[in-house]
């Protein structure tokens, strides 16, 4: 009797073993997975490293308001305003960010900041893969962040593009924005 | 005035007859909103935000312009209230611009503290809004037309408070705007008293414009480092690579002596700091040229020649040339350096007023001085020489300020009809040079009248002018350079009754640096020299002899006599019109912010901190005592008092004895590095490092020498309290100079004016740019002003 039990809750554990064995996988299959994202699967509303947006006009949304940098918990958005001439233009408004940095030693990719933004300049984008050997490389640039040229809007141009798509964005849009050192 | 009783919101309150309701209100904490209402201006009525219900009226009133009458209640906070409030805001807020995110104004704007309170904040306005590009109006004044909510305080600020007018209104109704007083721009004093009181964004700064925002900056309390009148101001920093960056001077806080008052060099005048040319290292001439060199190179070759010429030729080879824009902590150090460790009497500074016959003319007279708030409050003020509104602004606005709320009466005596005379009641024009003469006329010297006359002045009129002021009580007696010596001593000897005086010096702490004692005869407090031992044991050997004064150093220098000469923030090359060659045998060391034409001659060259730099005190030109805090950094240079307490060091003196090494220093300049907290990079370090510069830290707490100061110099001894709560605190003139008969030649007034500033105002890019915007002017007063 024991022995008879004891088989047939065997066979029943192995059978779910068996049939996820064999039934396909649903983990993600990251990194090797295919496409530019490698195989990494997101949530639309995922809270990744940021992106600074343009308008349609490829002009940057900032305006250099300071609300995010104020509404920040963890105080790590650091912006120093310019002004726009008519020669030299940047943003939409009187004026623009000309240092934008976040330093994502300390940022608790919380929204805060999006949720501030007047102009929806910032958001989150899908960009994950932060960690690195050197602290110091952890605060970005606003080159770092900023949207590409309307052609690429919306993605993100550190996290979502791989060589080879950079490259031919480079040759058709002149560039993904300068955020190659 | 009798007491009146009034009811507001079910409070019983009582305030004197004749109070506005608004103030009554806020007397008891109750807040009525206002725009155009501002207290010390005419009022309005222009914005109907204050509407309160008043019983018995039939209508919402205005708290503003309200009497408060016996019997009255008033309800501030009921729905009607509310809802007319909420309904003016939709009327300002209808063709107002979305610009909060860019507006200067935002986060310290009034409009949007009140739709905040009141709502109000969707508009009901369907047609698109009524867009008008910004405007500039001078180098430092910007317009934003649709921002402006038409309170009209900056009119009544530039007319009434500035006695200017260069703002004023044009059209009627719904098309009123404010408007420059030359078409498109302006022509006027560039004080920024506009843009400080506008309630929205709507004036702006030339120099703050987009540049961060309010709640991004600290806010240091410091007292301006421009003119000898002291204003408080604030100064907005922010950390940028370099340290503390000052981005905005402003006047937030209204608890100074200037109430609300900057003028263009105290609200502006700060750029001087970052100027490329401003020194940042030691430079120490080799082979003929100025080189760059490090401090530990510098100062040890200045110790070491310092050191020689002291013990080959004795102190009187060697000469200190002190300044009157380093803070009393570091004239007093410096003269002590000087009769200390030079063992010299050989110390003086470029003196802009007779501060010796000041005192010694008062000796014995307990509150004499007046100080800058009873200028504010004196029934009458007598004014002789000097052009306040342009070489002392603060005192102009005291005194304007003074005659338009309190009806003080103004006499002014001088050569020229200047811009005080407007509010004067009795104005005396005497020839050009003869101030001497009528202060002897005034003190009672009938001869002196002769020289007194012109063809607007007459014997009768010389009398009757007298003879008012001898009625006047509690008289302010204000004088600047032109009265020197005797005839300054006749003129304070002469009034009586409760009178008051201020000597006008030209810098910011001229006046300290007098009480400080860098003269060659004088000892702080303007003791004479025999008096040395009561300044402590190592004075004793402080020698007896009067030292050499400026112009005798320079005659030694030519006679090859003069070995060293120390010159800390000082320029007499250019000042005095020194003759190069004459220091040409002399080391000479320079303490300077720019390449000044004496630090060009110099052997070694050492950067040192601004007033906005460091922390300290400053006396003004009344004898106001306030601290100085630290608010930007600069790298690479050093304050003062540490470089000469180093010199003192590598000359082997015990500095225990110069400066006494507080070991409660906290306060005190700990360069520029805040720390790190844990896991922080100390960025502040390695930027340091990357630019070659060497760690700046400063444990020499001016906080304790001024603790020095206040027990042995006469007259500084008042409340620790109020002055580290950042208050201004009168000290008393309690020396005795010893009376000298002829008057001082030496004194050399700055002639500064509103847009220059000496060596600082030379490099600020602000004043620079307003002065060249004046001399554009068509009018050609103007230009002569600016020209000065
Ligand atoms: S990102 Fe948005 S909130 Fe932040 S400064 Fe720019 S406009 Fe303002
Ligand atoms: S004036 Fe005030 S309410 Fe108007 S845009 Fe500027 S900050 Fe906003
Ligand atoms: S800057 Fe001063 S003088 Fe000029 S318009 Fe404004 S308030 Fe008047
Ligand atoms: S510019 Fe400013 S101070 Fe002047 S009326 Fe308009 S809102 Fe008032
Ligand atoms: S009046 Fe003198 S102390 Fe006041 S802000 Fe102007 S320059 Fe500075
Ligand atoms: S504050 Fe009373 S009407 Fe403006």
């Amino acid at each position: 009797m024991n022995v008879f039990s004891g088989l047939a809750a065997l066979a029943k554990g192995m059978a779910v073993t068996f049939k996820e064995m064999l039934s396909p996988t649903i983990v993600e299959n990251y990194p090797d997975g295919p496409g530019p994202l490698r195989g990494a699967m997101f949530q639309e509303r995922y809270r990744g490293v940021h992106v600074l947006q343009r308008d349609e006009n490829g002009l940057e949304k900032c305006v250099a308001c300071f609300l995010c940098a104020a509404a920040c918990p963890s105080n790590c958005i650091y912006i120093e305003a310019a002004d726009n001439t008519a020669e030299h233009r940047i943003s939409g408004a009187e004026r623009y960010a000309q240092v934008y940095n976040i330093d994502y030693n300390r940022c608790i990719f919380c929204g805060y900041c999006v949720e501030a933004c007047p102009t929806d300049a910032i958001t989150h984008g899908h960009g994950f893969e932060v960690a690195t050997l050197n602290a110091s490389s952890l605060v970005y640039r606003k080159e770092q962040m900023l949207a590409p040229r309307p052609a690429l809007q919306g993605q993100n141009a550190v996290f979502s593009i791989s060589g080879e798509e950079q490259l031919k964005a480079e040759r058709e849009h002149g560039g993904v924005g300068r955020w190659i050192e | 005035m009798a007491d009146v009783n009034i009811t507001v919101d079910g409070r019983k309150l009582t305030a004197p007859a004749g109070t506005l309701l608004i103030e009554a209100c806020k007397s008891v904490g109750i807040e009525v909103p206002s725009f155009c209402y501002y207290p010390g201006l005419s009022l309005q009525g222009a914005c109907r935000m204050c509407l309160v219900e008043i019983a018995k009226m039939p209508k919402l009133q205005t708290a503003c312009t309200t009497v408060i009458q016996e019997g009255m209640a008033v309800t501030t906070a009921s729905d009607t209230v509310h809802q007319a409030r909420k309904a003016m805001l939709e009327f300002v807020l209808q063709n107002h611009p979305l610009d909060c995110p860019v507006c200067d104004a935002g986060g310290e704007c009034e409009l949007q503290d009140m739709t905040f309170s009141y709502g109000a904040s969707e508009s009901k306005l369907i047609d698109f809004k009524n867009h008008k590009d910004e405007e500039q109006w001078s180098p430092v004044v910007f317009f934003d037309r649709p921002r402006c909510i038409l309170c009209y305080r900056c009119v009544r600020v530039c007319g009434e408070g500035m006695d200017v007018w260069a703002l004023g209104i044009q059209n009627r109704g719904a098309l009123s705007l404010i408007a420059p007083n030359q078409d498109d721009h302006l022509e006027c004093e560039e004080c920024g008293m506009c843009i400080d009181i506008c309630p929205v964004g709507a004036l702006t700064s030339g120099a703050y414009r987009y540049k961060t925002r309010p709640w991004e900056m600290n806010h240091v309390s410091t007292v301006c480092l421009h003119c000898a009148d002291g204003c408080k101001t604030t100064l907005g920093v922010r950390r940028q690579g370099s340290g503390n960056q000052i981005v905005r001077g402003d006047n937030r806080d209204k608890s100074g002596i200037n109430g609300d008052f900057l003028c263009i060099k105290g609200r502006y005048a700060f750029d001087f700091i970052e100027h490329p040319d401003r020194l940042k290292q030691p430079l120490v001439r080799k082979n003929g040229t100025l080189t760059p060199a490090s401090w530990e190179e510098a100062l040890e070759l200045v110790a070491l020649r310092f050191r020689e010429a002291r013990d080959t030729d004795g102190g009187a080879s060697m000469g200190v040339i002190g300044s009157s824009r380093t803070t009393n902590e570091e004239n007093y150090l410096l003269q002590k350096f000087a009769r200390l460790v030079l063992r010299t009497n050989n110390i003086d500074h470029h003196r802009t007023a007779d501060f010796p016959a000041f005192v010694n003319a008062l000796s014995g007279r307990a509150h004499a001085t007046a100080s800058m708030r009873d200028v504010l409050s004196a029934p009458a003020v007598l004014l002789i020489g000097n052009d306040p509104t342009y070489q002392h602004p603060l005192l102009a606005w005291q005194i304007r300020t003074n005659v338009r709320l309190h009806g003080a009466r103004l006499y002014v005596v001088n050569s020229w009809p200047i811009k005080l005379t407007r509010q004067a009641k009795e104005f005396l024009q005497i020839p050009e040079g003869a101030e001497d003469k009528a202060a002897a006329f005034l003190a009672g010297d009938d001869s002196a009248a002769d020289a007194l006359l012109t063809s607007k002045t007459t014997r009768e009129k010389l009398a009757g002018f007298r003879e008012k002021l001898q009625g006047e009580q509690n008289l302010v007696v204000i004088f600047g350079s032109e009265l020197r010596g005797q005839e300054l001593a006749a003129l304070v000897r002469a009034a009586a009754r409760g009178a008051k005086y201020i000597c006008l010096g030209d810098h910011a702490n001229s006046r300290g640096a007098a009480d400080m004692g860098l003269y060659p005869d004088l000892l702080p407090g303007y003791l004479p020299l025999s008096e040395a031992a009561r300044f402590g044991e190592p004075w004793k050997s402080v020698p007896q002899q009067p030292g050499m004064d400026l112009e005798a150093m320079v005659a030694a220098g030519k006679e090859r006599k003069l070995r060293t000469l120390y010159v800390v923030g000082s320029n007499p090359v250019a000042r005095y019109a020194i003759d190069p060659f004459a220091l040409a045998e002399t080391f000479v060391v320079v303490e300077d912010l720019f390449l000044t034409e004496t630090a060009d001659l110099a052997e070694v060259v050492l950067p040192a901190a601004c007033a906005y730099e460091k922390s300290g005190s400053f006396t003004n030109t009344c004898g106001d005592l306030q601290l100085l805090r630290k608010a930007g950094d600069c790298e690479g240079v050093k304050p003062d008092l540490e470089i000469i307490v180093r010199i003192a060091e590598l000359m082997g003196f015990d500095i225990q004895q110069l400066a006494p090494l507080d070991p409660s220093g906290m306060r005190a300049d700990f360069g520029e590095s805040r720390g790190v907290q844990s896991g922080e990079v100390d960025q502040q370090a390695i930027w340091n490092r990357r630019q070659g510069y060497e760690p700046r830290v400063s444990p020499f707490n001016p906080f304790a020498v001024l603790k020095e100061i206040q027990r042995v110099v006469p007259g500084y001894n008042v409340g620790q309290l109020e002055l580290l709560s950042g208050n201004d605190v009168h000290t008393a003139t309690a020396g005795r100079a010893p009376g000298k008969t002829e008057a001082d030649r030496f004194i050399l007034p700055s002639h500064e004016n509103l847009f220059t500033s000496g060596t600082l105002g030379r490099y600020s890019d602000v004043l620079n740019r307003v002065i060249e915007a004046r001399l554009r002017l068509p009018n050609e007063k103007e230009k002569e002003i600016a020209a000065d």
